[in-house]
């Protein structure tokens, strides 16, 4: 469907990128837009809703919400591009669960009818999922030659991250479970690696690379040292690495390494001091963006020595 | 759960305590409401313990998800939905991506999850996302520090979603209504916070 009208997609937020890393979502439009990538506007989307959270307490909410949320961009005649995994985790799945399974979307529509219209409040009973559209992260648009590609980002470069070393936290949600994703391998994938070379930085393997970041599931909330101490794990492989940032595509591993790391220090009394920056906002700082405009303040461990390095 | 065995010295009632499960103790039917719910081949587990092996949160805890494998091919549903290391899987797919079976153990994890939350078994922290969803339309919602950052770097000072549209809320309250998650959600956490 988006080929009939070149690269648009309904940009779909989620909570975390907006409502506590806004720079995600600032370079997600601008530098998408320099790639050929139009994002719009989904009036009225809400919380994908959390995978973890909703998944683990009532399937069907999860589904509903999540396929509300996806008649909005079908209702815009649009393909979703998002920068969350757990946003991809629930917008994906439950669009491809939905379009595959006749008995969950009768239920879904059932109670869709009832909710109003995004294109119109005050009109009920035009809600409901058609299966009409497809869903995608922005990496996984950025990363495919047919919408853009390593070499287009590399031409699009103006500040090349020369110099830094970058380890690569892919996430769950992204590429896993393989067989209902389309992405790949999940041991060692290095598609991502090749983005971030392309920005003129040196992608490095780590340990465990493919390891959670501890958070996903509930855990965070339910037990936090828990959840800490995988994050602990990772930041020790990264640090053996010698890396100088962790990028990832998810804002939820970004705040659990970001935030993470000064709970750990309070909870474990160890503090790492690694610049955790979505690959958003590393394209952001590669096309030019400065840090005030990537709100690049609003995380918690200072990324500065990694500025230092390339400004 | 386990069977008394008449010993006079109760510390070694408790020290020899039967550990067999026995087949009363099981409800055949849990093996296929599983699998209805998690859509998935749950019955083939032979376990080798690929999962366990692959588990992040086995290393650092007592969760085995080989265990909880075990449970529901037995149809053992008390022991599985009452265990608090039910809520340690950090959902990863690790299990999911290297399970010779083809099984989503993952997905049995959650599907379990789904009703122990039906038997009011369920963490706090997962029904304050619901309350906050039903408030606001977002698990994370906007702060005033957050609004002074968007307005700054060039952003509407609420994302275009329900909260800069909340005429929308009425239709995710809706949803949530439906399935009565926030009344249940609401119930809980007083409980919950009545007992400190």
């Amino acid at each position: 469907m988006a080929e009939a009208k070149g690269h648009d997609y309904a940009l779909f937020l989620g909570c975390i990128a907006p409502n506590r890393y806004p720079g995600c979502e600032a370079s997600a439009i601008k530098c998408s837009r320099k790639l050929g990538i139009n994002l719009h506007d989904m009036k009225g989307a809400s919380c994908c809703p959390a995978p973890g959270a909703f998944g683990s307490i009532d399937l069907n909410v999860w589904y509903a919400m999540a396929a509300r949320n996806v008649v909005i961009a079908e209702k815009m005649g649009m393909d979703i591009a998002l920068e969350c995994n757990g946003c991809y985790k629930s917008i994906y799945e439950v669009n491809e669960k939905l379009k595959h399974h006749d008995e969950l979307r009768d239920m879904v529509n059932e109670v869709l009818k009832t909710v109003p219209d995004p294109t119109d409040p005050t009109k009920k009973g035009t809600m409901e999922f058609k299966g009409t559209i497809d869903v995608f992260h922005l990496v996984e648009l950025y990363a495919d030659p047919k919408i853009c590609g390593p070499d287009k980002i590399r031409e699009n470069v103006v500040r090349p991250l020369t110099g830094t070393r970058i380890g690569v936290h892919y996430g769950c949600h992204l590429i896993k479970p393989k067989k209902e994703r389309h992405l790949g391998d999940t041991e060692n994938p290095m598609w991502i690696e090749e983005l971030v070379a392309a920005l003129g930085a040196e992608p490095v393997q780590y340990r465990k690379k493919m390891q959670c970041c501890g958070a996903g599931g509930g855990v965070r909330g339910y037990d936090l040292v828990h959840a800490l101490d995988i994050t602990n794990e990772k930041l020790i492989n990264l640090h053996e690495a010698k890396v100088d940032a962790v990028t990832e595509s998810c804002p939820f591993c970004q705040l659990q390494f970001d935030r993470g790391q000064i709970e750990i220090k309070e909870k474990f009394g160890k503090m790492w001091g690694l610049p955790v920056l979505h690959f958003n906002e590393l394209l952001g700082l590669a096309f030019g963006m400065s840090p005030a405009e990537l709100a690049l303040d609003m995380h918690a461990i200072p990324v500065d020595p990694f500025l230092k390095k390339i400004l | 759960m386990a069977k008394a065995k008449g010993y006079s010295d109760p510390k070694l009632e408790a020290k020899l305590q039967d550990r067999y499960y026995y087949r009363e103790y099981s409800h055949p039917d849990f093996t296929k409401k599983v699998h209805d719910l998690a859509r998935t081949v749950n019955h083939m587990c032979y376990q080798c313990g690929t999962c366990t092996g692959s588990c992040v949160s086995a290393p650092r805890s007592s969760y085995r998800i080989r265990l909880f494998m075990r449970r529901q091919v037995l149809g053992l549903e008390d022991e599985a939905l009452t265990d608090p290391d039910l809520w340690l899987c950090t959902t990863c797919y690790s299990c999911t991506d290297r399970c010779p079976r083809d099984i989503a153990p993952t997905d049995v994890i959650m599907a379990m999850r789904n009703f122990a939350y039906q038997r009011g078994i369920v963490p706090v922290n997962f029904l304050k996302t619901v309350q906050l969803i039903y408030q606001s339309g977002h698990g994370v919602p906007n702060n005033d520090v957050n609004r002074a950052v968007r307005t700054k770097i060039g952003l509407p000072k609420d994302p275009p979603t329900t909260h800069a549209y909340p005429e929308f809320l009425p239709g995710i309250r809706q949803i949530l209504d439906h399935w009565k998650v926030k009344e249940q959600a609401d119930k809980i956490v007083a409980e919950a916070e009545k007992h400190g």
